[in-house]
This record gives C-alpha cells, structure tokens and sequence, in this order.
C-alpha cells in the first residue's frame, strides 16, 4: 500500500495515470459510444469541429465521424503499443537470459544476432518487414518487437552476468537443478526489474513507430489508426488542419502519459530498494 | 573403502597471463560418518576444494572419487542425479537462497527436483525437514528473508539433508554467526552426524571450532597441504609454520564441546 500512496504523491505519476486511465477508457468504450464502423460515412465531408453536436470534432474529408475514429484508434494504438513492448521484453529477456546463463559460444552467437539487429534502424527494420509480409496488426505488432528486443536482451543479459555468481545459483547446482529451471526460475525472475524499468519508454516508441507505420500507409488497412487519419488529413492540410491536429494531439498525450506513469513506477520502486 | 578420495587435485587460475596455483596437488579421503576439516588462512583454497569437490568448477587435474566411482566423470543428468548424494551448506544464509524464494519452496525444490516425494506428499516431508532441523513448521510460508540468521541456516541444513546425502560440505557454515547460535548449529550438525552417518567437510578458519567438531584436519596454505592429522594433535601441537601461525593468531581457542 505505501508504494501505491508512494506513487500518488508524485504528481507527474498521477497525471500520467490519468492520461492513461482515459485512453484505456476511450479504448474500452470505443464499441459502445460508436457502434458500428468508424469508417463508415457519417455526414458531409470536412465538417469543422463544434459546428454539429452529433458529430463534435467533425468529419474527415469522406465524412468519417473523427471523434469515432479517434475513440477506436485509441484501442489500435494501445493494442499495438503493448503488444509490441510485451513481446520485446519478453524476447529480450529470454535471449539475454540464455546468453547471460549459458555464456561461451551460445553467448557469442546470441549477441552478435543481436548486434546484427541494433545495425539496423528500427523503423527501416519495421518499415521493411511490414512491406514484404504485408500490412496487418500482427505483422505491426512483430515488426517493431523485432526492432526494440536488443535492448532488453543487453539489459537482461548484464544483469544475468553478475546474477549467475551469486551463491544461490551454486545451491540450485548443488541441489541438481537443470540449467535451464535455474535460469528461468532462479536467475530470470530476478533480473527482471531494470529490464521492467524501460517498458514506459519501449510502449511510447512503440506507439510511435506504429503511428508512422500507418502514417506511410503500412499500418493494418481494416483497422483507424491515428497514423492514418495524420495521413489523410496531410492532403487537406491548409483547408482543415484539424484533421491532422486531433489525432496528432491524442499521440502526444498517450507517448507522455506512458512515460509519466512508466517514470512514477520505476521511482516508487527505485525508492523502495534504496530503502531495503 | 573411502565414501570420498581426492586425489592429486589441481586448480591454477590465470591472473595477468601468468598461473596462480589456487590448489596445488591436494589429496584428501574422507569415510563415512566423519569430520574432515579444512583450515588454512584467507586465499588457502578452502573454498576453492569445496567448489571443485562438488563440481562447481572443474579441475585442471586430479581425480575425484565418491561413493566408489569416477565423480569428474559424470555428465549432465547423471552428474545432477548423483548431487543428491553431496550437499553443500553456505556461509552467508542469506546469499545461499533465491532472494524471492519462501522457506517451503527452498525445502520443496530438492524433493521436486529428485522425484523424492509426489507433490501431494511433499508439505508433509518440508514439516518433518523443518521439524528435523528444530523448526516450527508454521515457518514454511515466511519468505527467506523474513526469518532471522539461526533459523535461515537451519533451513539451509535441512535443504542439504532433504536428498538424504552420505556427505555434505559446510563452507565456513558457522562463521557468520553469532556465537550463542553457532553453538546451537554445531549441535545439529553433530546429532545428525550420529544419527544419519553423514559425513562432513568442514571448512573454516576458526580452529577453536575445527578442534571441537573435526575428527581430522587438514592444513592448507598456498593451496598446498601444510599439516594433516588427527584434529586435536595438529592443533595443540602444530608442526608447520603455517599451523603455529594460525594457532597463534586465535587468542583463546573457543574450546566448543557438544
């Protein structure tokens, strides 16, 4: 309970949980509030915001409800966003486990595949594999786990180092334990913390390179995306900005709420280990 | 027939490309039910025998024998079978246990790990482990670190005797604590000794308790045997540079008795 108390005296902590609080609302209730298809037309074309109160942030330039695209792009964005990061986290961790564990040339190989990996921009990675795979959210989602697992790998992988010459994992030896039970059961629960500590920042990029995947036209064409309405409203920029402000606005809202609560997290509990 | 015969035993380890002889062609036996006690200054390679001993290094020659076969000749899933038979408790209690672990899962992975008891049976075998080693068996839920020093190498005990080992190696297991309990410890450890035949390597540098639980003692220094021989003899009467030393430097021989 302290720690929760700990964390809503941060007041950055709180304004992020906030911001997220009402992104994982606006997700939720996206099928709700705006039954049926958000890409369906629902009034004439580029209507300003404010102007009909059946449609408050007006229409697109196909006379598509923005606030129900906004409301179901939401869902796409936190869908991708934490999809991507759990998997990253989880690849990254499994590999610099394993490297970390094992060491000598299963450490070798494992981290000059991650080198590998780390030449290449992330989003040119993404970019590349969405375009030869194909445009859908599972394909988004593999993308940019594919571009971000390093990181957590090297972390995890560290921190397994120094973890694996701590006397318990000789007792887990003694006792004939396998390998493998040691490093996920023993080693890798306790080397997850500083890889736990950069998910805010992996979940914000995360949602970003989504928005630019469908920015470019890459994101998954059965679903709005907020990538997507940026790009449709860029052809109409000069008559009706809104259409690329709004969704733009959203963006930055959810990238800051993630990282101001990610941030609340990681100093609650660095502030409980200073502690113990 | 020795349940332990080490022979020949050799560890260098490489500090700045030359060869440091941590442990310099140590031969050792132990037989069932005794005490054979290591004792040497700090850098001796106590610790270095006890971590070759069990197979967490590998040494660079020499041969280990347990239980009448080739130990250094087991791989993998035979090597992890055999450890049941050869234990080992840790100095620092705290250290020697996964940090998030409670004390029935420390109790639990060995029965798990050897097939030892269905799962179904093992909470009963964790109370009457914890029960063996003078515990209160509403202890099993605590976590590893909620329990004071005593009680978290008592614990340790009796994760080293779950598997029913002919020998466990005992790491300066009393040193890092207080003298009331180690007392308490050395008691255990003996009464299982009578009880269960069990042998013990003792590692420590306190030679008041070497001299009380140790039928046998070996001088170690450099990594070479400087003295061995009947516990009581080498340590009243010391022979080599390196036992007088050593004598010398503990001011009033803590004459444990059980």
């Amino acid at each position: 309970m302290s720690r929760l108390r700990r964390f809503l005296h941060t007041p950055e902590a709180v304004a992020g949980a906030i911001l997220l609080a009402v992104l994982f609302a606006m997700a939720l209730s996206a099928s709700l509030l705006f039954p049926g298809d958000p890409q369906a037309i629902a009034g004439p074309a580029l209507l300003p915001p404010f102007q009909d109160w059946s449609l408050p942030l007006g229409t697109d330039r196909l006379g598509r409800d923005v606030l129900a695209e906004l409301f179901h792009g939401a869902r796409t964005s936190l869908a991708v966003g934490l999809a991507a990061a759990a998997a990253a986290l989880v690849i990254g961790a499994v590999v610099g486990t394993l490297a970390g564990f094992a060491g000598g040339l299963v450490d070798e190989v494992l981290m000059r595949i991650a080198d590998a990996f780390q030449t290449v921009p992330g989003f040119l990675l993404a970019l590349a594999f969405v375009s030869v795979v194909g445009p859908s959210l599972g394909v988004v989602v593999a993308a940019i786990a594919l571009g971000t697992w390093t990181g957590p790998a090297r972390i995890a992988r560290a921190e397994v180092l120094s973890i694996r010459e701590r006397d318990y994992v000789a007792g887990a030896r003694v006792i004939g334990m396998h390998p493998l039970e040691i490093a996920f059961r023993e080693v890798l629960p306790n080397a997850l913390p500083p890889v736990l500590a950069m998910s805010s920042v992996i979940v914000a990029a995360a949602i970003l390179t989504e928005a630019a995947l469908s920015f470019l036209g890459l994101g998954d064409p059965n679903r709005v995306t907020w990538g997507g309405m940026i790009a449709e409203g860029r052809t109409v920029l000069r008559t009706a900005p809104f259409l690329s402000i709004v969704p733009g606005i959203a963006l930055v809202l959810t990238v800051l709420g993630v990282y101001l609560a990610g941030e609340g997290i990681v100093e609650t509990t660095a502030v409980r280990r200073g502690l113990s | 027939m020795s349940l332990l015969a080490v022979s020949n035993l050799t560890k260098n380890y490489r500090r700045t490309g030359k060869p440091v002889a941590a442990v310099d062609d140590v031969s050792f036996t132990i037989e069932p039910g005794e005490t054979l006690a290591l004792a040497g200054p700090s850098g001796s390679g106590k610790s270095t025998i006890a971590r070759l001993v069990l197979r967490l290094i590998e040494p660079d020659a020499g041969r280990i024998e347990f239980e009448g076969s080739d130990f250094l000749a087991l791989r993998g899933v035979a090597l992890r079978a055999r450890r049941a038979r050869l234990q080992m408790v840790f100095q620092d209690p705290l250290a020697a246990f996964n940090p998030r672990a409670t004390v029935a899962r420390v109790l639990d992975d060995p029965l798990r790990v050897h097939g030892i008891a269905p799962r179904t049976e093992r909470p009963r075998r964790i109370a009457a482990l914890l029960e063996r080693v003078g515990l209160a068996v509403d202890l099993a839920p605590r976590a590893i670190h909620e329990i004071s020093g005593g009680q978290r190498q008592r614990v340790a005990i009796a994760r080293a005797i779950a598997t029913k080992p002919s020998l466990i190696v005992l790491d300066e297991a009393v040193s890092a604590l207080d003298v009331s309990v180690r007392g308490q410890i050395l008691d255990l450890l003996l009464d299982l000794q009578r009880r269960e035949r069990i042998a013990f390597l003792f590692i420590s540098h306190d030679l008041g308790v070497v001299r009380a639980v140790a039928h046998r003692v070996i001088l170690l220094d450099a990594g070479r045997i400087a003295e061995s021989g009947d516990a009581r003899t080498v340590i009243d009467l010391p022979q080599s540079a390196v036992g007088k030393a050593l004598v010398a430097a503990a001011p009033r021989l803590n004459r444990y008795r059980p």
